[in-house]
Parts: C-alpha cells; sequence; structure tokens
C-alpha cells in the first residue's frame, strides 16, 4: 500500500474522532433495515468466486448462517484489504466477517468477538532454494528471502520468527508465491491451508519444510465498531454455540481440509 | 514521353534496406523477450480459467449473459461516463472563473485547482472516500435508499448506475473522479477562453453588446471548438484513472480482476486480459474521436 502506516493512522484517528457520537445499537439498526452487511475480502478458501460470479467459501457460509438466525437477509460488502478497517468505521457495513485475526493494534480501533476459527501461518519453501531446510534456524539467516502479503500477519510472523531474513512484502499472496515458484524468494509465509494447495499444485517446485505445523496459532474474530456491547454479546455468543454443536467446524474441514469437496464450484 | 523530357524516375520504394535491418532487430528482441519469460518465468498458462469469467451461461434464461469481468466494465464506463459528464460542469464553470474580473472567484478557482493538481490522485480518493463520504452520505440520506423501490429497481436505473444497492459507493467514487478531473478540465477551459483572440471581445464590445452577451454568444462558442478535442483526450485519460476508484472497493474492472486473480490465482492471464480491455475500450474512443475531429474540421472548410 502506498499510503504509510502514520498517513492512515491519522485518517483513522481523525475518522473516530468525528463518528465519537456513533449510535451503539447495531442490532437494530439491522433488523429495522432488514439486510446484515457484511464486508470481506476474497481470500481462498475464506470467501472467493465460484464460475458464475457468485461469492462462496467458508466466511460466506458462516455470514448466511449468523443472518439466517438474526432473521434478515444478508449483503456482501467486497471491499480490498487493505481499506477493510476504515470502511467499517465509516459504517459501510456492520460486521468484518473475513478471517481477520485479533491482534492488540487492531483491537485499539475495532471490536473484536471471541475467536471463531483458528488458522495459523504456514510456510512453503523452494525446492530449487531451499531444499535440506527443516529447521526454523536454517530460515533464520541474512542470506534467506522470505515473501508475504502486505499488511496482514504473515509479515509481522515473518519479522518475528525469522529477523535476520530478509521480507519481501507483496499486495497479494499470489504474487508473493510467484516469487517463491520463479526461485527469487527462499520461502513465503501466508495463512494456512493456502500454502498447502499451493504445494499440492507445484509438487517439483514447492515443499512444506515444517509438514503440516503450523508457525504461529491466529485467532479469527468477527469485528466491529467499538461502543456497541449488546451487539458483542449476541455475536459472541452465537460464535460459542455454533462452536459447541459443531457446525463451525464442520463448515471449516469442508473448505480448508481438501479442496476436493469445492474444486468443481471454482474455475479450477 | 518525347525525346526532350527528362527520363522517367524510378518509383522509390517505401521500405528501404535500413527499414528491414530495424524489423530485424526489434523481432529478434521480441521473440528472444518472450523466450526469456517462459524459461525464468515457472508457470503454466491456462487462459480457459479468466475467459470463463468473461461471459457465463445462464440456466435460467438459456443465453449468454455477462459475467464479473464484462460486468466490471460496464461499471467502468458508467463511471468515466458520468464523471466527464459531472467534470466537464465543473471544469467550465471553474474555468470561467479562472478568467473573469472577479478576485474572489479567481481565488476559488485557482486553489481548487492547485490543490487537486498537486496531489496524488490516491491520497486524494482516501481522503474524501473515508473522511468526506462517510459524514456528508449518510446525512443527505443516501446510505438508506431503498434499493426495493419502484425507480431503484427498474431497468433504467440499473443501465445508468448499476446494482442499486452499491449506489452509494458508486456515487462516492463518481463524484471523486469528477473532482479530480475537473481540475483539468478547468484548465482546458481557460486555455481556450484565454486562446479566443483578444481582439473578438474588444471588437463585439466596441459594437455594443453586453459582457454577458460576448461572453454568450462569441467567446463560449468559439472557446467549445477548441477545448473538445482535449477534452476527448481526458475522457480517454479518465477511463484509466478510474482503476485507482478500485482502492475504494468500487466493483469497476480494476477491482474484480483482483478478485478473479486471487480466486483463480490465474495472475498473469488476468491482468493481460483486462490490460486488453482498458486499451480496447481507449482505443475504440480515441479512434471514434478522431474521426468526429475530422467530420468537424471538414464542416469547417
Amino acid at each position: 500500500m502506498i499510503i504509510s502506516k502514520t498517513f492512515k493512522t491519522l485518517i483513522l484517528a481523525a475518522i473516530l474522532l468525528l463518528s465519537a457520537n456513533a449510535s451503539a445499537d447495531l442490532l437494530g439498526d439491522i433488523q429495522k433495515r432488514g439486510t446484515l452487511k457484511i464486508g470481506m475480502s476474497t481470500f481462498v478458501p475464506w470467501a472467493m468466486r465460484d464460475k458464475d460470479g457468485n461469492l462462496i467459501g467458508f466466511e460466506i457460509d458462516v455470514a448466511t448462517k449468523v443472518a439466517e438466525d438474526m432473521g434478515v437477509k444478508v449483503e456482501f460488502v467486497p471491499t480490498a484489504w487493505s481499506g477493510i478497517i476504515p470502511a467499517l468505521i465509516a459504517k459501510k457495513f456492520d460486521l468484518i466477517i473475513g478471517g481477520m485475526s485479533i491482534t492488540p493494534q487492531r483491537n485499539l480501533t475495532v471490536n473484536f468477538t471471541v475467536p471463531y476459527a483458528h488458522s495459523g501461518q504456514q510456510m512453503a519453501a523452494s525446492t530449487k532454494l531451499a531444499s535440506g531446510f527443516d529447521s526454523r534456524d536454517d530460515f533464520n539467516s541474512s542470506s534467506v528471502t522470505i515473501a508475504c502479503r502486505r499488511g496482514a500477519t504473515p509479515c509481522q510472523a515473518a519479522k518475528d520468527l525469522f529477523p535476520k531474513a530478509t521480507v519481501l512484502r507483496f499486495d497479494d499472496d499470489a504474487q508473493a508465491f510467484q516469487e517463491v515458484v520463479n526461485g527469487n524468494a527462499h520461502a513465503m509465509i501466508s495463512s494456512a491451508p493456502k500454502p498447502r494447495f499451493w504445494s499440492d499444485a507445484y509438487p517439483t517446485k514447492i515443499f512444506l519444510p515444517f509438514g503440516n505445523e503450523n508457525l504461529t496459532r491466529g485467532d479469527e474474530a468477527f469485528a466491529m465498531r467499538k461502543g456497541d456491547h449488546d451487539a458483542m454479546n449476541f455475536f459472541s455468543n452465537w460464535i460459542t454455540i455454533n462452536t459447541s454443536s459443531g457446525w463451525i467446524k464442520g463448515r471449516h474441514d469442508y473448505w480448508f481440509q481438501d479442496q476436493s469437496a469445492w474444486k468443481d464450484m471454482v474455475s479450477q | 514521353m518525347d525525346r526532350n523530357s527528362p527520363p522517367p524516375v524510378k518509383a522509390k520504394p517505401r521500405l528501404t534496406a535500413v527499414d528491414y535491418l530495424l524489423y530485424a532487430i526489434v523481432a529478434i528482441f521480441i521473440f528472444y523477450a518472450i523466450y526469456r519469460v517462459n524459461d525464468v518465468l515457472v508457470y503454466t498458462w491456462n487462459w480457459s480459467k479468466v475467459f470463463g469469467f468473461l461471459v457465463k451461461f445462464d440456466q435460467e434464461t438459456q443465453s449468454w449473459v455477462s459475467n464479473l469481468l464484462l460486468q466490471g466494465l460496464w461499471t467502468t464506463l458508467r463511471l468515466a461516463i458520468w464523471a466527464t459528464v459531472f467534470a466537464t460542469i465543473i471544469g467550465i464553470v471553474m474555468g470561467y472563473w479562472r478568467t473573469c474580473e472577479n478576485l474572489t472567484l479567481r481565488i476559488i478557482s485557482r486553489c481548487y485547482v492547485e490543490l487537486i493538481r498537486n496531489m496524488p490522485p490516491v491520497v486524494f480518493i482516501f481522503i474524501f472516500y473515508f473522511f468526506v463520504s462517510s459524514q456528508i452520505f449518510p446525512a443527505l440520506g443516501i446510505e438508506d435508499i431503498d434499493s426495493e423501490g419502484a425507480f431503484a429497481s427498474s431497468g433504467v436505473f440499473h443501465f445508468m448506475f448499476g446494482d442499486p444497492r452499491l449506489f452509494s459507493n458508486f456515487l462516492a467514487g463518481m463524484i471523486c473522479l469528477s473532482l479530480f478531473e475537473g481540475a483539468y478540465i478547468t484548465e482546458i477551459v481557460r486555455a481556450g477562453i484565454q486562446s479566443t483572440a483578444r481582439g473578438q471581445w474588444e471588437a463585439a464590445r466596441a459594437i455594443g453588446l453586453s459582457h454577458f452577451n460576448v461572453l454568450r454568444d462569441i467567446i463560449i462558442p468559439q472557446a467549445i471548438r477548441k477545448i473538445l478535442p482535449p477534452l476527448a483526450g481526458q475522457f480517454i485519460t479518465l477511463i484509466k484513472d478510474s482503476a485507482i476508484i478500485s482502492l475504494i472497493s468500487i466493483q469497476e474492472l480494476t477491482f474484480v480482476a483482483t478478485e478473479v486473480a486471487a480466486t483463480t490465482t490465474r495472475v498473469f492471464e488476468t491482468w493481460i486480459l483486462v490490460g486488453f480491455m482498458y486499451f480496447v475500450l481507449c482505443y475504440s474512443f480515441a479512434l471514434l474521436f478522431a474521426h468526429l475531429e475530422r467530420r468537424a474540421k471538414r464542416s469547417l472548410q
């Protein structure tokens, strides 16, 4: 993103100041409107487009059920990931259901529910440059280049776990991955299960140095504007009961285990 | 021909040996680039996945309808046309203010132009969208537009503005673009007005026409004829600038392309196709405007 972090924080602070008197009745607004507006971003397999251009994915299923249980219709607002929190605060939609990991920095500007999924960061490495690497120390050296998607937790994980390595930032996971496939980076870090999907697609060029083990464990939750405790209570409890009933895990496994279940829906 | 006339000159060929050498060099360069790209870039090309997003076969109506990419193209076209209309209005008003005698109007228009022209479009769009529109639009009631209402769900609305649920986004993007391009059109209009000879003004005033009459009947018609070519060029620039609007998540061609690229992971095919679509769009308009300009020149003679 061309906009620097300080500039973005300034804009955010200004918006927050101006919207200080935000109405703290999200549930009431949703019921009155009759639609639940969800902000999300395309991110395989959380949300993606099928062959007809419709939205499908784990998030889509979760959001559809939330709206069903509330008795309202659901409407998705596809938003560029780098502007999704400012868009939430500017009231373009009600919730972010987008596989957004809870981080303290984000929590200062938005509220998070309890986690509904635990993803993690995985690493996919180049067989050409990183063959034989199998421990974290192998990657933590100044001659190693790691690619990641900018503005999200992968780059943070890259910096924290491999401080000596050079980190290359890209706007997109696909671009970061292409760097590794081309042999310009030793490895790339991305949210599971994407690295596994890619190593299945390019078995001779890409391998998973740590097997199926994730580098970090993340907590993904719904994000909403600050100030509304009733909505927070509702959505957190919705997540809790659907986790206990196993529905969320069922949907998660359907989309994340491997691509066989939904491969034909997407233009694969 | 008779004996006194000079010998016939052999017709000069259009392409000489130097031309063929240049063609050979360019061809070698292109083939080498393609070869190197294929060699270095480890990538399995698969165009059918991406073409599938252009048109799809709708089972209900049993016909081919436009899919994501074509829908994005229509949105881009709508944005470009509406933004040009408003930008031209802004440009004409501001352009006139730049040249009139009132100091305040000149200051206002000069400030507007300098502010916009010295700021990158991305920054301007972020400020406008998150800051201004999020405060003003709810106050104007645009957010609450009833997408099921009679007018909103009619075919006319859809044709002119696209999906009614995305209307406030569309409006924000349109106003952003209009304000931004209006600054450039202001300068075009100002140049058009000022290039109309000073003598016209004086002669018209000398025969007793009022200030307003001079403007309306003599200066503006001549100025408009002069500004039409650069205005057409500005329209094409606007189509290209509309790609920036994807950053505020308006479903125009560039934004839809990022979604398709992310979903299919066919990064290169998607962007090459989208670049080609933009090229076709812009070049068609360029040809159209060139044709219209030639016709206008002929009619003037």
